[in-house]
């Protein structure tokens, strides 16, 4: 039981790190809260459901259109909305507000487009019957989610560490000021890793009728919640540390589901409270904080 | 406020001294509601709201309700505001519609949240609240004449047969290790609760192996149900809404997973929404209730189910509303309205409290009989167990097995 | 100080007056409470985001703690609602006090710990554990004290207290130096300021306010679920009913409030399905054109407002 537990746990971190990923980049490069993340991730997962409905187009497939599409709507709606905000006197806590509203826009235009019924893809396309792992018996379809999850985490490491792009977006994320004093196009590179974060939401969104059993437009914001656990036990503003977040979250979870079933969602609560005060950067963090 | 008074001045005007020998009939009668058009109780409150619209617009394609005391048929307006599931904009609108639109007919919102607000303010300016499924305890006390349920049994009445079934039969067929699982909201905790306290009280030599609640946004099961499987229970119930029970469901066939008794809610609840989500094969043999979706009872008041799922697909097509028992509340609580203003004496509310509880016992509509407690709880309409039989072409019925004389087949175990 | 007395003349005396009649003129009297709660809300909020830039995003916590507070000490221990209100605003200071260790961090983290906090308290609540103390998931009936009309009149003296406070940090020493703080920490503390005191009293300070709404609230509605107290709209619609009208003034969060729920409201009424699209427009809009509230319109030609 205990193994199942924790071995479920992991792979249920590793979709988790995938949810909590494109939100933890917007904010690492931006220092904004994108509140309308859990909806863009819904906005996936409906996409998916259309586009199986309609072609029977293969979630994996399906994943890559939502990749290309939401990056490149990303783009025009980072042009549009974020240097405005960035301009602002406090732009991270009006960053909550904005999003907010943005995400009530998200919710009710879904709502009025495809109804409030609940919405899934039907398991056995990721492959029926379960997985054996040491031994233990887990669904296909989360593991091949989770195996998405860790390409996803590949392609965002090899994006941040290996192409010039991703070397100017760590430069942003270190230090705005200085970025920008050294020539770099401070909303190339934003907006690049704006509808990079979307993307992931998307993907994210995917997968979420596997690991979520259903979506509905309502889901946003307490996808929200998990993936800010996620991401303050990782570390804030660092897109790799989410993988620790993730696999933190999901065991966590198991066990609490295992042993005290009832007070389950109650931990992710105290996990990220813990760590933030014992450890106010994550438990990744290095960066000193201010005052 | 100022065209309400000029209608008045108009009608006095026209009917001239014919007016003060008889009271005025109103040109409409308002209905008051209020809906989650999106949020977290959207998926069970829409439909309740489509359901009523369906009948209000039937009524008036017809000319309107028969109102006893003018003697003709005024038809209906609706006036209904979305509270986008949320409880404080809910508690508002209700007091908006009694005190400013000064509607003739309050209709609560769906499911107890949402419904719970609403009870006092209701109350308190002594306006009848037409309950379609706020099955919450603490609504229904002696000392408040202001509420009835229409269309949803009490959650104590819910899992009556089920214990029934595993305190009797089940136990004869081997169904000796129980367990439970629920969502720890109010109306699976009060089944859950109500479950073990027949079960207990029957004194069946039943063992409850496994019992917890987890918390209702619980999207994922997997860990749990291996949990359950280690507790080697033969009789597994699981009580959830309709998104804990497409989960649950789900990750039992994708886990490989099979007891030889499973009871889940909503199959028999929303069955087409349950099906789109998890398919005919991981819902075939799973035992539900069987709400009036899957009963042709044979109504003396409105149409039957057949015809209303016919007029419900085909007014809400493609717009995410599936139909289901919820549907079937909402119409059924229109047909109610209907009831009580075809027999009060007047638009006094006590006066349509009279009439509505009058109807109690002697009306069955295609949601089935009719009756309320003293308190304005629903008691009439029951919950048999049902068992899901899926056919090859993927559609699926829900056969009663439970009680023996409403049976129509025998359970079967995996 | 004679600023302080102008405020209280021409700002509070008002507000507090209209509130008190308003009932008079209008039968919708719970969409005034929704107001006078959303108003004292918005002034608790102000009273840490806008004097030190502390973001409570769970302030819902609070006053939701306050809401069970109240509703405990009247089903188990049997109090009368005056009583049952000082316990309710207990509750909310209590759990702001065993929050303080959360005014360690900054920004988001802040912001989301806070967050964290009022859903780990909603989640203790509403567990069917806890069922003989809080009835669980059951909900709460207070029919025997419910009182509409003088819970309102309650609300408005909460309300009218609130502003006084508000008008008082706003003109005094202490809340100036709490601005300090905000613009700069470490310049306030190397200037005396005594930096973690001053965050700390202006946080408690708000959470006795939010408690204290949240007691008022619970009486009012008096037939409540855990969901309904710890509806996180109600944090939002405080935090945004704040920005909107402009932080760390006194006048700007009644704007927010008036402006804002005034026209949540008219829109609800009036174009009901289309509500939600139209209110998250309307947000967007105010953030990216108006970032520093309606106050900004004045403040920014130099004209000082109260």
């Amino acid at each position: 039981m205990l193994l199942h537990a924790a071995l479920s746990g992991l792979v249920f971190g590793f979709y988790f790190t995938l949810v909590g990923l494109g939100l933890n980049l917007v904010f690492g490069v931006m220092r904004i809260v994108n509140l309308a993340h859990g909806d863009f991730l819904m906005l996936g997962a409906y996409s998916a459901f259309w586009l199986f409905g309609l072609y029977h187009l293969h979630p994996l497939l399906s994943a890559a259109c939502v990749l290309v599409v939401f990056t490149l709507v990303g783009l025009p709606l980072y042009y549009l909305v974020v240097p405005r905000l960035l301009a602002a006197r406090d732009s991270e806590m009006l960053s909550l507000i904005l999003f907010f509203g943005l995400q009530q826009m998200i919710e009710a235009v879904t709502s009025i487009a495809f109804g409030t019924t609940e919405r899934s893809i039907p398991g056995r396309v990721l492959g029926s019957g379960p997985v054996r792992l040491l031994g233990q018996a887990l669904p296909t379809s989360w593991v091949f989610s989770a195996g998405v999850s860790l390409a996803a985490v590949a392609l965002v490491y090899v994006y941040l560490y290996q192409t010039r792009l991703g070397m100017l977006t760590r430069a942003v994320m270190v230090s705005r000021e200085e970025a920008v004093a050294t020539g770099i196009d401070l909303h190339r590179v934003c907006a690049i890793a704006f509808g990079l974060g979307l993307g992931l939401a998307g993907i994210a969104g995917v997968f979420a009728p596997f690991m979520l059993g259903s979506v509905t437009p309502a889901i946003g914001p307490e996808i929200n919640i998990a993936a800010f656990a996620v991401i303050v036990v990782g570390t804030l503003g660092n897109p790799l540390g989410t993988v620790l977040g993730g696999i933190v979250y999901g065991v966590s979870l198991m066990l609490m589901q295992t042993y005290l079933s009832s007070w389950a969602n109650l931990l992710p609560n105290l996990l990220l409270i813990a760590v933030l005060l014992v450890r106010p950067t994550g438990l990744l963090g290095r960066r000193v904080r201010r005052a | 406020m100022s065209r309400k008074a000029m209608l008045c001045l108009i009608a006095a005007l026209a009917c001239g001294p014919a007016a003060h020998a008889q009271q005025a009939a109103p040109a409409e009668i308002k209905i008051g509601h209020v809906h989650a058009a999106s949020g977290a109780y959207a998926s069970i409150s829409m439909p309740v709201y489509d359901g009523l619209k369906l009948w209000i617009d039937q009524q008036n394609a017809g000319g309107g309700a028969m109102v006893k005391p003018f003697g003709k048929k005024i038809p209906l307006k609706l006036i209904s505001y979305d509270d986008q599931s949320n409880p404080g904009t809910a508690a508002t609108l209700i007091n908006q519609l009694i005190t400013q639109d000064k509607v003739d007919i309050l209709v609560a919102d769906s499911g107890s949240v949402l419904t719970a607000v609403a009870v006092p303010i209701a109350r308190e300016h002594k306006m009848l609240l037409f309950n379609p499924t706020g099955t919450g305890a603490p609504f229904f006390t002696k000392d408040n004449p202001y509420i009835a349920l229409l269309a949803d049994p009490a959650s104590t009445i819910w899992p009556k047969y089920l214990a029934g079934f595993l305190t009797t039969d089940g136990v004869k067929d081997g169904l000796k290790r129980l367990a439970i699982l629920y969502a720890t909201n109010d109306f699976t905790t009060t089944q859950a609760n109500a479950l073990r306290g027949f079960v207990k009280q029957s004194g069946a030599a039943i063992d409850i192996v496994y019992d917890q609640g987890v918390p209702t946004n619980t999207s994922n099961y997997g860990v749990l149900i291996n949990n359950i499987a280690a507790a080697k229970p033969d009789a597994v119930v699981e009580l959830g809404y309709v998104g804990n029970d497409i989960a649950f469901l789900r990750n039992l066939q994708d886990a490989g997973q099979k007891f030889k008794f499973l009871f889940a809610l909503y199959p028999g609840v929303e069955t087409d929404e349950v099906l789109k989500n998890v398919g005919a094969q991981a819902m075939d043999h799973v035992f539900t209730y069987v709400t009036s979706q899957a009963i042709e009872y044979k109504p003396n008041v409105g149409m039957t189910l057949d015809q209303f799922r016919e007029a419900f697909e085909k007014s809400y097509k493609g717009q995410g509303v599936e139909f289901g028992f919820n549907a079937i509340a909402g119409y059924h609580s229109g047909l109610m309205i209907g009831q009580a203003l075809a027999d009060t004496d007047s638009l006094q509310q006590l006066d349509l409290r009279r009439a509505l509880f009058a109807q109690s016992g002697k009306v069955t509509t295609l949601d089935g009989t009719f009756e309320l407690d003293d308190t304005g709880a629903q008691i009439g309409e029951i919950t048999p167990l049902g068992q899901i039989i899926a056919d090859p072409k993927g559609a699926v019925r829900n056969v009663v097995v439970f009680p023996h004389e409403l049976a129509a087949g025998k359970p079967l175990y995996e | 100080m004679r600023r302080g007395l102008r405020d209280v003349l021409f700002v509070v005396l008002p507000v507090v007056i209209i509130a008190a009649v308003a009932p008079l003129l209008y039968a919708n009297e719970l969409l005034l409470f929704s107001f006078v709660m959303y108003l004292t809300l918005a002034q608790g909020l102000n009273a840490i985001y806008g004097f030190t830039g502390y973001l409570p995003f769970g302030y819902v916590g609070v006053f939701g703690a306050g809401a069970y507070g109240f509703a405990i000490s009247v089903m188990i221990l049997g109090l009368p609602p005056f009583a049952a209100l000082a316990i309710g605003a207990a509750a909310g200071v209590m759990l702001g006090l065993l929050l303080t260790p959360l005014l360690r961090l900054s920004g988001a983290y802040f912001a989301i710990a806070n967050l964290a906090a009022a859903q780990a308290v909603y989640q203790v609540v509403s567990n069917p554990a806890l069922q003989d103390i809080t009835k669980g998931p059951y909900g709460v009936s207070l029919s025997e004290v419910f009182a509409p009309r003088l819970s309102y009149e309650v609300g408005v003296a909460v309300l009218a207290a609130t502003l006084l406070a508000m008008a008082w940090l706003r003109n005094s020493r202490f809340g100036l130096s709490l601005q300090a703080i905000r613009e700069d920490p470490i310049s306030a503390a190397m200037a005396g300021v005594a930096v973690v005191r001053g965050r700390t009293i202006a946080w408690l300070l708000s959470a006795l306010i939010a408690g204290l709404t949240g007691a008022v609230f619970a009486w009012h509605i008096s037939v409540f679920y855990p969901e309904t107290a710890f509806d996180i709209g109600i944090s939002i619609f405080a935090t945004v009913f704040t920005l909107f009208g402009g932080a760390a003034t006194l006048i700007g969060p009644l704007l927010g409030v008036l402006v804002l729920y005034g026209v949540y409201n008219t829109i609800g009424i009036t174009v009901p399905q289309y509500f939600q699209l139209i209110y998250g427009a309307l947000i967007v809009g105010l953030v990216l054109f108006l970032p520093d509230g309606l106050v900004s319109l004045l403040t920014r030609r130099g004209i000082r407002v109260p």
